[in-house]
C-alpha cells in the first residue's frame, strides 16, 4: 500500500521534469488549466506485472464466474431470470475489477448479455439511458464545465487551498466539513456531489492528481467525498428519501414513531466518527500520501498560489453569471419540499440542473457553447450498463433472494441481543453491494428486520432503527449509488480501490454501531442490554 | 342461457346476508400437459344454513370432491365469466364458523407463448410455458385472505413472475407473489389480504425446462481459450 506503483514513479519523474522545465507560473497554470482536462475514453494501460496477469486472466475469470452461477442448481425461490442476472452481473463485476478492456465496453457487453439470457427486455435495458442518474450525470458535466470555463472553480479552489491547503490533511478535512454542512441542507446526494465536483477536480490537480496520473491524494479526496456525500446523509432522517421510508415502516409495522432528534442522536455520532476515522486512515494507511505529496505540487509553493489568486482580481462578469446560475440551481435543490406549494409541481434535482443548463447554454446570455461542455459519453454508457445490471438484480428478485438467504441461513433463536444486532446490522450494511437502490433495499430489509425482531422477542425499534442508519452507507462499488457513478467518472480511482475503501468504511461503521448498541443506544433506551437473551 | 344459470347460481348467495369468507386457500399441482389437481380450503363465517359462492379462478374444472365439511354439505360448479364458481350449500345446523375443503381437476392451465404479429415463430425459444391464474371476486363477500399456491410440473423451473396483482397497498410489506419451496417442491405463491368484490388476484409465471442448454458453456470455453491464445502478449511483456 505504501509502495508507490510504477505509474506513480514514472509520473513523479515526469512531474519533476515538468517542474524543472516549466517556469513556476507556467507549472501552476498547467495544473489549473482545467479547460484542457477531458475525461479520456482511452483505457488505462496495465502497469505492474500483477496487473497485466489480472487483465489476462480477468476475461476468462469473468466467463468462469458467469458459467458457475448460470449452471449451478437453482435454489428454491430463485427464478431462472434472477439466476442468469446474477451470473451476468458477476461476469461484469470481474471484468470491471480486472479491466481486460475499458469499463464502458464491459457495460455494453453486460447489456447484451442481459438481453440474450432473457434477464431483462430490450426496452428495460435501453430505458436506462434515460434514467435520472444518467441525466444528472450529463447535466453535472455541463454545470461543472461552466464553473471551470468561467474560472470560478479555479478561484474557489485557490481560496480553499490558501485557507486550508497548507497540508493535504487539512485540504481533505475542509471537504469533509463542507459535505457535513451540506448534508442536512440538500437531501439529494447526487446534487451535493455535482456541486462540489469541480472543486474536487481543481484541488486534486493542485496536489498533482489528474485523470491521467491519479495519486494517493486524488484517491483520498474523491473517496472521502463519496463517504461524505453518502454516509453523512445518515446524520438526519431527511438525509435521503429512503431514510423517510424506513421511518414510515418502523411506524406502520413496528408501532414506533421516530422523531427527527431520535434519528440525529443515533445517526450523527456514528456517521461523524466514521468520517473522521476514514479521513485519518485513508491518508495514513489505505492510500498513504507520501510526504512529498502532502503539500501543493507547485514550484513556488503557497506564495505562488497566493500570487495566482491575486492575479485573478475581482469577480469577472462571467464568474458572476456562473455564480448566479449555480445559486439558482442550489436554491431549487434546497427548497424542493416547497416546490409543490410554490409552483404546483416538484422540480426534482435533475430538472433544477436542467434549468441551469438551459441558462448556461443560452445564446448571448449564457456562458458556454455546447462543444465546450465536452460530454464524456463513454462514462454515461458505463453508468447505463452498470445500472441496467443493478436494476436487473432488483427486478428479477435476485437481490431480495440473496438477502432472505442471508437471514434464513443463520439460526438467531436464543442468541444474545448483541449477536443478533451484529448480524442484522452487518447484513444491512453490506447488502448495498447487491443492489443499486437504497429504496429497494429499505423496502425489502426493514420489514424483514421488524418481523424478525418480533419473532425473536425483541422490540422492533431496537433492530430496525440502527439498521435504518446503514441505508445511506452505499460506498462499496461505483454502481452502489448516483454519487458513486459521478465520482468514479473522474478516473481518480479504480473499482478495486473503491471496494477496499468502501469495505473498510462499512466495517468501521459496523464496529461503531455495535459498540453504540452496547453503550450509547442502550443508555438512550433504544437497545436492551447487549447480552440479554429474549424470553 | 348460461348467464341465466349463473344468475340463479348466485341468487342464494345473495340471500346470505352477513356471510364472510375469512380465507380461501387454493393449491394446484400442475402437469406439463396443462392439467392439474387442485385443493381448496375455505373458512366461512356467518353462513349458517344457506349457500356461499366461492370463485376459483380456473376456467375449466371438473371432478369435484368434498374433503372436509359438515355432513350434508353439497357442492355445485358453474363456469362464469372465464372462471369456475363453486356454490357451497351448508346444511341446517352448520356452525357459523365452518371450514370447507374440496378438490377438483383443472385443465388448460398453461399457454404456449404466442408470437406477436409479424414476429417469426422461430424467434421464440422452445419449451416455454405461461401459467396465468386470475381469480375475480364476483361475490359481495370480501375474501379476508386469499392464498394461491402452484406447484411446478416436473422438469420445469420458473423463469420469472411476469405479473402479480393487485399491486401492494401502502401499508402492505413483502412481495405479492414469490417463488418458493412448497412442501419440498418448487412452486409459486400469491397472497392477497382483503380481496373485495370486483377485485382480481393475478399471478402469471413463465416456466422453462429445468435443464439449461449447454450453448453458453461451449461459447464461454471457446471465447476464453481464444482470448488466452490471442492476448498472451499481455503477460509476455511482463517478462
Amino acid at each position: 500500500m505504501s509502495e508507490p506503483r510504477p505509474v506513480h514513479r514514472e509520473r513523479d519523474e515526469r512531474m519533476t521534469q515538468d517542474a524543472a522545465t516549466l517556469a513556476p507560473n507556467d507549472r501552476l497554470q498547467a495544473l489549473l488549466d482545467m479547460e484542457k482536462m477531458t475525461l479520456s475514453s482511452q483505457g488505462r494501460a496495465a502497469q505492474s506485472p500483477s496487473e497485466r496477469w489480472m487483465r489476462y486472466l480477468g476475461f476468462p475469470g469473468g466467463i468462469t464466474a458467469f458459467l458457475l452461477l448460470y449452471y449451478l442448481p437453482a435454489g428454491a425461490g430463485l427464478s431462472g431470470a434472477a439466476q442468469a442476472g446474477m451470473a451476468c452481473f458477476a461476469l461484469a463485476l470481474v471484468w470491471w475489477v480486472t479491466e481486460p478492456f475499458p469499463t464502458y465496453v464491459t457495460s455494453l457487453a453486460l447489456m447484451f448479455m442481459l438481453l440474450v439470457t432473457r434477464v431483462s427486455g430490450a426496452k428495460a435495458i435501453m430505458d436506462v439511458l434515460g434514467m435520472e442518474v444518467i441525466w444528472l450525470n450529463l447535466l453535472a458535466f455541463i454545470l461543472g464545465a461552466m464553473l471551470v470555463k468561467t474560472r470560478l472553480a479555479r478561484r474557489l479552489s485557490l481560496w480553499l487551498v490558501l485557507r486550508f491547503g497548507h497540508s493535504a490533511g487539512l485540504a481533505l478535512l475542509a471537504f469533509l466539513l463542507l459535505q457535513m454542512a451540506l448534508a442536512p441542507l440538500i437531501p439529494a446526494t447526487a446534487a451535493r456531489c455535482v456541486m462540489t465536483l469541480p472543486l474536487m477536480l481543481v484541488v486534486a490537480a493542485i496536489y498533482g492528481s489528474t485523470e491521467d496520473a491519479p495519486n494517493a491524494f486524488g484517491k483520498n479526496l474523491m473517496l472521502l467525498n463519496l463517504l461524505g456525500v453518502s454516509v453523512l446523509s445518515s446524520m438526519t432522517m431527511t438525509g435521503s428519501s429512503a431514510n423517510l421510508i424506513a421511518v414510515g415502516l418502523i411506524q406502520s409495522m413496528g408501532g414506533h414513531r421516530v422523531y427527527y432528534m431520535d434519528w440525529v442522536r443515533l445517526g450523527a455520532p456514528v456517521a461523524i466518527v466514521t468520517a473522521f476515522l476514514m479521513w485519518f486512515l485513508g491518508q495514513r494507511f489505505l492510500f498513504r500520501i507520501p510526504e512529498a505529496e502532502r503539500v501543493p505540487r507547485l514550484a513556488g509553493g503557497l506564495a505562488m498560489v497566493r500570487e495566482k489568486y491575486d492575479e485573478m482580481g475581482p469577480l469577472s462578469r462571467a464568474e458572476k453569471k456562473a455564480l448566479a446560475i449555480f445559486g439558482l440551481v442550489l436554491f431549487l435543490w434546497m427548497t424542493d419540499i416547497f416546490h409543490l406549494r410554490w409552483f404546483g409541481v416538484e422540480i426534482t434535482a435533475p430538472f433544477a440542473a436542467l434549468l441551469g443548463a438551459v441558462i448556461v447554454l443560452f445564446p448571448r446570455w449564457g456562458v458556454l457553447q455546447w462543444a465546450e461542455a465536452e460530454i464524456p459519453w463513454h462514462l454515461l454508457i458505463f453508468s447505463a450498463g452498470a445500472y441496467a445490471g443493478g436494476l436487473a438484480l432488483d427486478d428479477t428478485g435476485a437481490a431480495e433472494w440473496a438477502v432472505r438467504k442471508l437471514f434464513g441461513s443463520v439460526a438467531l433463536d436464543g442468541l444474545p441481543f448483541g449477536v443478533v444486532f451484529t448480524i442484522v446490522v452487518a447484513v444491512m450494511m453490506y447488502s448495498h453491494l447487491l443492489t443499486t437502490s437504497k429504496t429497494v433495499r429499505t423496502i425489502i430489509l426493514i420489514p424483514i428486520i421488524i418481523t424478525l425482531a418480533r419473532t425473536l422477542g425483541w422490540d422492533p425499534l431496537s433492530l430496525a432503527l440502527p439498521a435504518a442508519l446503514c441505508i445511506d452507507w452505499v460506498v462499496g462499488l461505483p454502481i452502489s449509488g448516483k454519487p458513486n457513478v459521478i465520482l468514479y467518472a473522474t478516473n481518480q480511482y479504480s473499482v478495486g480501490e473503491n471496494f477496499r475503501y468502501g469495505i473498510v468504511t462499512c466495517t468501521i461503521g459496523l464496529v461503531i454501531l455495535v459498540v453504540s448498541a452496547a453503550t450509547w443506544f442502550h443508555w438512550l433506551g433504544i437497545t436492551p442490554s447487549f447480552w440479554a437473551v429474549a424470553r | 342461457m348460461r348467464a341465466l344459470a349463473a344468475l340463479l347460481l348466485m341468487l342464494p348467495a345473495a340471500q346470505v346476508g352477513a356471510v364472510e369468507i375469512r380465507s380461501l386457500a387454493l393449491r394446484v399441482q400442475t402437469n406439463e400437459n396443462g392439467s392439474g389437481r387442485a385443493t381448496a380450503v375455505v373458512q366461512i363465517e356467518g353462513a349458517e344454513a344457506g349457500s356461499v359462492v366461492v370463485p376459483t379462478g380456473f376456467p375449466a374444472a371438473s371432478n369435484f370432491r368434498l374433503t372436509q365439511a359438515p355432513a350434508g354439505t353439497t357442492l355445485a360448479a358453474q363456469p362464469h365469466n372465464g372462471q369456475t364458481l363453486v356454490r357451497i350449500a351448508l346444511p341446517e345446523g352448520a356452525s357459523a364458523r365452518t371450514s370447507i375443503g374440496f378438490e377438483l381437476d383443472v385443465t388448460g392451465v398453461f399457454q404456449r407463448p404466442t408470437p406477436k404479429s409479424g414476429e417469426p415463430e422461430a424467434s421464440r425459444p422452445n419449451g416455454r410455458l405461461i401459467f396465468r391464474h386470475a381469480l375475480l371476486n364476483t361475490e359481495p363477500a370480501t375474501i379476508g385472505t386469499y392464498r394461491f399456491e402452484m406447484l411446478l410440473p416436473d422438469g420445469t423451473r420458473a423463469h420469472a413472475i411476469r405479473e402479480a396483482l393487485p399491486k401492494l397497498r401502502q401499508a402492505e410489506a413483502g412481495p405479492r407473489a414469490q417463488l418458493d419451496g412448497i412442501d419440498g417442491q418448487p412452486g409459486v405463491w400469491l397472497q392477497v389480504d382483503r380481496l373485495v368484490q370486483g377485485e382480481t388476484a393475478v399471478v402469471q409465471v413463465e416456466l422453462v425446462p429445468r435443464s439449461r442448454s449447454l450453448a453458453w458453456l461451449l461459447i464461454g470455453v471457446a471465447l476464453s481459450l481464444l482470448y488466452l491464445v490471442k492476448f498472451r502478449d499481455l503477460i509476455a511483456r511482463a517478462g
